[in-house]
């Protein structure tokens, strides 16, 4: 009888046990969806990485409110529809404790109906289009300078050198379609004549009849907003019909390394625009390029630099908020002003980014070199940019 | 600015053709429509890839190469998998080389990662007059305009390729006529991958390789079959160049996202007033 009663308190207790609420003492589940495969896989994997280490470096630290962190990552094929399912799913099925953005400006558009609709917290530290956070959401919160600011540097820069005409060009998506319209209402402020813009369907490789097109307007000036493939096709065919503006700017994918491998001496003079350099001078942003290279054996992009500072964000947020309460992490981050490798944080109501700083490069000897704005500028651009017969 | 839009159109359409005849020998022999065509020709621009990076090898004497590897790949597609439907529904062949499709991108994926790659081997233009003759699209022209015209040559006069033409017209006849019909289907599986392989091969040096680059072109040889006339070989050829074209000179006097818009349209009214293609169907 004694021995009958030991055996069911044993049982009660090993199951109040597993009935404690798993988040008391189990570690912060964060889920994100990625693009680990299809057009964004490259820079969605950068990002992945940047949370990694994020969370190896918070755990070390002994993680947030006591417990230890990890990511409960799926791979939206770089496909909204695909994004709006998993967040769907990490909400509703696997009961994350919160969640991070995915890759890019259209996914993270279309997940962020799922993480409102749930009231949940957001960082989404790769989308960069403004009229994603001016749509009176709550719990989305950006960390990398708008899509508008992208192109900002090659104008600037264009401007002061005297060019008057520039066409502008752009993958047809939520992104490269906000960089371009920001360099146009830029181009035209600066009293400089758009003289070509179009847009192409995501996934073109063939780019010979806008090319012409650009071609026959002649422009001093071409700006791309482009992600990686496209960035590459371009340029590619701008040699192979001969097309010689004096500068040619892309955006996202063109500050890859890869871009460079890529292309080989047909990068060099291009202009490109980055969230981040691993040499600009941010608080521990040399110790960050150490441990990713020698954690994933490759550089980091500023998608791997804005991945971890976003979760670090997230995390700090929490810490001040000692709560997951998304209300009270929404308010710390809306108060939060920091400096982390990535440069500066602060948003407004909207969540919107004020603070964080693009800085343009070129590709000059193999390498990126900061030419703008002056005062993080390592180097002179080299300019004009030669025809592609005398290089 | 026509006459280099002229240009780019024919060159892409050679392409268009060489590959969109691999897919129209196997409808036309086999009824069977492949899905998987474009994945396998994106294995060809990955051996392109591997041999030229690996290997050293210059990419345009790997088409050849490509061509044998997945002509191997076709035959052993044809033997395990394929010949099974061909009897069958067209569903069931679309099924079933919709899976075959799926498989080959994610074990590309798996075996060679979603890395974008590319031969950058011959990069540029010969500048005449005005207009730009780029270099890697016009020697691919070249090898496209050779292979295809080999592939023609093949059909119209050796045994084999009478054979290839005689089942494509009745099977029964054939088979009557003493023809091993289950043994041309498995060459002609063969021949088509090997087509879309040299398709690929070729396209290694213009774009970039990635698991996912087939997709497009299963579309394009699609689109390019039913508007020279499916079954019609003459046809695939007059078919790649009408697209080539249309695509250039849409996104000239369009816009280029119009382009496929415009391609597609003409699908449409190609089968509205023309179901058999603009050459007639299957040539008896």
């Amino acid at each position: 009888m004694k021995r009958k009663t030991l055996g069911l308190w044993a049982l009660a207790g090993a199951m109040a046990l597993l009935c404690v609420p798993a988040d008391a003492q189990g570690p912060i589940r964060i889920g994100a969806s990625l693009s680990l495969t299809g057009t964004y896989a490259k820079l969605g994997k950068n990002q992945h990485e940047g949370y990694q280490l994020c969370i190896k470096d918070l755990n070390a630290k002994g993680g947030v409110l006591g417990r230890k962190l990890e990511f409960v990552v799926y791979d939206d094929q770089s496909t909204p529809a695909t994004a709006v399912r998993l967040y769907e799913k990490l909400i509703t099925e696997d009961k994350v404790d919160g969640v991070m953005g995915p890759y890019s400006s259209p996914v993270s558009e279309a997940a962020a109906n799922v993480t409102e609709k749930y009231k949940k917290i957001m960082v989404a530290p790769l989308a960069a289009t403004t009229s994603i956070f001016r749509k009176g959401r709550k719990y989305i919160f950006m960390v990398i300078s708008p899509a508008e600011g992208y192109l900002e540097g090659v104008v600037d820069m264009a401007a002061k050198r005297g060019l008057k005409t520039v066409a502008v060009v752009n993958e047809d998506t939520l992104f490269s379609k906000a960089a371009a319209a920001g360099a146009v209402e830029l181009a035209k402020k600066k009293g400089m004549q758009v003289v070509f813009s179009e847009a192409y369907p995501k996934g073109n490789t063939d780019f010979s009849a806008l090319l012409t097109k650009i071609k026959a307007a002649n422009p001093d000036v071409v700006v791309a907003g482009t992600y990686f493939d496209d960035a590459v096709a371009l340029t590619r065919q701008m040699k192979e019909l001969n097309v010689n503006p004096k500068m040619y700017g892309v955006t996202v994918g063109g500050d890859l390394p890869q871009f460079y491998d890529t292309l080989k001496q047909n990068a060099e003079y291009i202009y490109g625009a980055t969230q981040w350099e691993p040499t600009l001078p941010y608080p521990g942003n040399q110790e960050f390029f150490e441990t990713y290279k020698k954690d994933f054996g490759h550089e980091p992009s500023y998608h791997s630099a804005a991945g971890y500072a976003g979760c670090l964000i997230y995390g700090e947020a929490v810490k001040r908020a000692n709560s997951l309460d998304a209300d009270k992490v929404r308010e710390q981050l809306l108060k939060l002003e920091t400096k982390t490798i990535f440069g500066d944080y602060k948003v407004d109501q909207d969540g919107f980014q004020l603070a964080h700083k693009m800085v343009t490069f070129q590709w000059q000897g193999e390498k990126k070199a900061t030419v703008w704005p002056d005062e993080l500028a390592q180097a002179k651009p080299r300019y004009p940019t030669p025809p592609w017969t005398q290089r | 600015m026509i006459a280099q839009v002229l240009i780019s159109g024919v060159l892409s359409g050679a392409l268009y053709a060489m590959v969109a005849l691999g897919l129209a020998l196997i409808y036309g022999v086999m009824r069977v429509i492949n899905i998987a065509h474009g994945p396998l020709l994106m294995l060809g621009a990955y051996t392109t890839y591997f041999l030229y990076s690996r290997a050293g090898m210059n990419p345009f004497l790997t088409v050849p190469v490509a061509m044998a590897v997945l002509f191997v790949v076709g035959l052993l597609l044809q033997r395990t998998l394929v010949f099974r439907v061909v009897d069958a529904p067209e569903l069931s062949s679309l099924l079933l080389t919709f899976g075959i499709s799926i498989a080959l991108v994610n074990l590309a994926q798996l075996a060679f990662t979603s890395d974008l790659r590319a031969v950058e081997f011959i990069t540029g233009a010969w500048v005449v007059g005005g207009l730009a003759l780029s270099k890697p699209r016009f020697i691919a022209f070249l090898f496209a305009a050779a292979v295809t015209t080999l592939a023609f040559l093949f059909l119209k006069f050796t045994r084999l390729g009478k054979a290839i033409r005689a089942t494509s017209q009745s099977r029964e006849v054939a088979l009557v006529c003493g023809i091993n019909v289950a043994r041309i289907h498995l060459l002609t599986f063969g021949l088509a991958s090997a087509l879309a392989a040299g398709g690929g091969a070729l396209l290694a040096v213009i774009v970039a390789i990635q698991p996912e680059m087939g997709g497009v072109w299963t579309f394009k040889s699609f689109l390019v079959i039913v508007l020279g006339g499916a079954g019609n070989y003459p046809g695939a050829l007059f078919g790649g160049l009408l697209l080539g074209l249309v695509e250039q000179l849409a996104s000239l006097f369009l816009t280029t996202q119009l382009s496929e818009v415009v391609a597609y349209l003409l699908l449409v009214v190609v089968l509205i007033v023309r179901p058999t293609g603009l050459l007639g169907g299957r040539s008896t």
